[in-house]
């Protein structure tokens, strides 16, 4: 039988090999493997994949693209979230919306892909609808929403699936920081309404759902079965990107892919480390 | 009178809280109510605030309905047991938030805000945040955001309830000092007698939904709904026990 300090550490050092040892041993393992010393067909050391990087820009484009959906789904499900807390204050705390909203989290991420492909693909209900009612003379009539370029279908799907999430986290913060009582005390100093959402509500209810949504974003740039779904070949989302090199049948690649998986994971880890010190400046 | 308030009634579904309240207010008085919890104190203060509505009465300041005014135009600031600042902005942010809101000129923002924490002995903490500040200091922070603004009427509920009782007696005093210096008319609720009374020009004391005001300190006193004749009455007999 092991002594209880000793199982204990035991315990600590399997959990810590767990969430720690085996991502930095694949981190390690695609570093080597991007440049040619691991892999199926490792020849040695060459720095010839390293070098590649300045002329094939996919990966920046991919990452780019993951940004720019990351940031808009965010943005987009913050608004909405905030505009509901703090302008339906009556109508969230009665049934049955707080309830509804719970509907979208019961959803998988896949599920909801699949749901607006439905909807909005050139071949949708939509599309259908808006031909049937004689708006759109045929297919390529009707706007493209899914598999574009500017990647609306998978922010949309995103915005989906985080609006209800962030209102309730809004929510929560809100009847817990105790804003409506701010908010009767502001009026008597003097704010209106929209002075106390301004300069009172909003900063308030970011900053304590800033490590939330810090992770949410983080979430929405490595998705993988939206952008699959709902994206296009090109620009695709950087989960895409990489799953989609790795799964090359051209075992040459490997080394190219190993190198976007690790660049990958480093530019995340490099970016939760930036925007979590930024967040602990300014939290509450 | 710079306030009078004439058969003020308020009911929560069928349960009356305020029942016909009458009382009047002249400029840099401070009528300080006495009162359980329950009495209906924070729904007085609220409707003068305009946080609430009443179903029947009126509130007239310096002889002008009150009631249609909206509480962002009052100038009358509803102080709660808890100082409630901004947990956001430092003490000087704090202090300046109704000049800010008022968009008075930045000089004489910063000028007005280091004069107020100056005179509440909060200079040296301008620059922290709320959670670094004892129960006290906050609640002199709170007094400052709402004098800065200079209200025609401040409104107090309880609000030295959740501080200790060296705290609480100064906090009393510069209440007492601030108020006069700055010829502040205030409604100050409490359920303890002795803050009523050290605070108070003027007494009031109300109960299930009933006010009643007295003319004079002694009548306060007196009455034996307040306690106060009774305490004093003990306080005596100990004294003579003991001697």
């Amino acid at each position: 039988m092991l002594s209880k300090p000793r199982s204990s550490k035991l315990l600590l050092g399997l959990y810590g090999l767990l969430v720690a040892g085996l991502p930095l041993a694949g981190l390690c393992y695609a570093l080597l493997g991007s440049l040619g010393l691991v892999g199926p067909l490792a020849a040695g050391f060459t720095g010839r994949y390293w070098r590649a990087l300045g002329t094939d820009t996919g990966l920046l484009q991919a990452a780019l693209f993951s940004l720019w959906v990351a940031g808009a789904s965010l943005a987009l499900a913050g608004g909405l979230a905030l505009a509901l807390v703090l302008g339906a204050q009556a109508t969230l705390r009665r049934r049955p919306l707080p309830t509804l909203l719970y509907v979208p989290l019961l959803m998988p991420a896949l599920v909801m892909g699949f749901y607006l492909f439905q909807l909005l693909s050139g071949a949708g209900w939509l599309s259908r609808l808006s031909f049937g009612l004689g708006l759109t003379p045929g297919v390529e009539g009707f706007p493209e929403l899914v598999q574009d370029a500017a990647g609306v279908g998978i922010i949309m799907a995103h915005v989906l699936l985080l609006f209800p999430f962030f209102t309730l986290l809004f929510q929560a913060i809100y009847q817990e920081s105790r804003l409506a009582d701010y908010y009767q005390l502001a009026q008597t100093l003097g704010a209106r309404p929209g002075q106390f959402r301004w300069r009172v509500a909003v900063p308030v209810l970011l900053r304590r759902a800033a490590p939330t949504l810090l992770l949410s974003g983080i979430a929405t740039l490595g998705a993988y079965d939206i952008p699959l779904l709902l994206g296009r070949p090109y620009p695709q989302m950087l989960s895409v990107y990489i799953a989609t090199r790795l799964q090359r049948f051209d075992l040459r690649e490997l080394p190219a892919a190993y190198l976007a998986g690790f660049l990958v994971a480093v530019g995340l880890l490099g970016l939760i480390l930036v925007l979590t010190r930024l967040t602990r400046r300014h939290a509450l | 009178m710079l306030l009078t308030v004439s058969h003020l009634s308020k009911a929560f579904g069928d349960q009356p809280v305020l029942r016909d309240i009458s009382c009047g207010l002249a400029a840099g008085q401070v009528l300080a109510v006495l009162g359980r919890s329950g009495g209906g104190k924070t729904t007085l203060l609220k409707i003068l605030a305009g946080l609430e509505t009443p179903d029947a009465g009126a509130v007239l300041l310096e002889g002008h309905d009150l009631l249609p005014v909206p509480p962002n135009e009052r100038q009358m600031v509803y102080l709660y047991q808890e100082p409630l600042l901004f947990p956001h902005l430092t003490v000087f942010e704090n202090v300046a938030f109704g000049l800010r809101i008022r968009r008075v000129a930045k000089a004489e923002t910063t000028q007005r805000v280091r004069e107020m924490l100056a005179e509440l002995d909060l200079g040296a903490h301008a620059q922290k945040g709320p959670h670094q500040l004892s129960g006290g200091q906050r609640q002199r922070v709170s007094f400052g955001r709402a004098l800065i603004i200079r209200p025609r009427l401040l409104l107090l509920d309880e609000p030295f309830g959740n501080l200790d009782a060296q705290t609480r007696a100064d906090m009393q005093q510069l209440f007492l000092r601030v108020s006069r210096q700055h010829q502040i008319t205030s409604l100050f609720v409490t359920h303890d007698s002795r803050e009523a009374l050290t605070v108070g020009t003027h007494f009031g004391y109300l109960d299930q939904g009933t006010l009643t005001s007295f003319p004079s300190v002694r009548e306060f006193i007196q009455d034996p709904r307040t306690s106060i004749a009774a305490e004093l009455a003990f306080w005596e007999s100990v004294q003579q026990t003991g001697h």
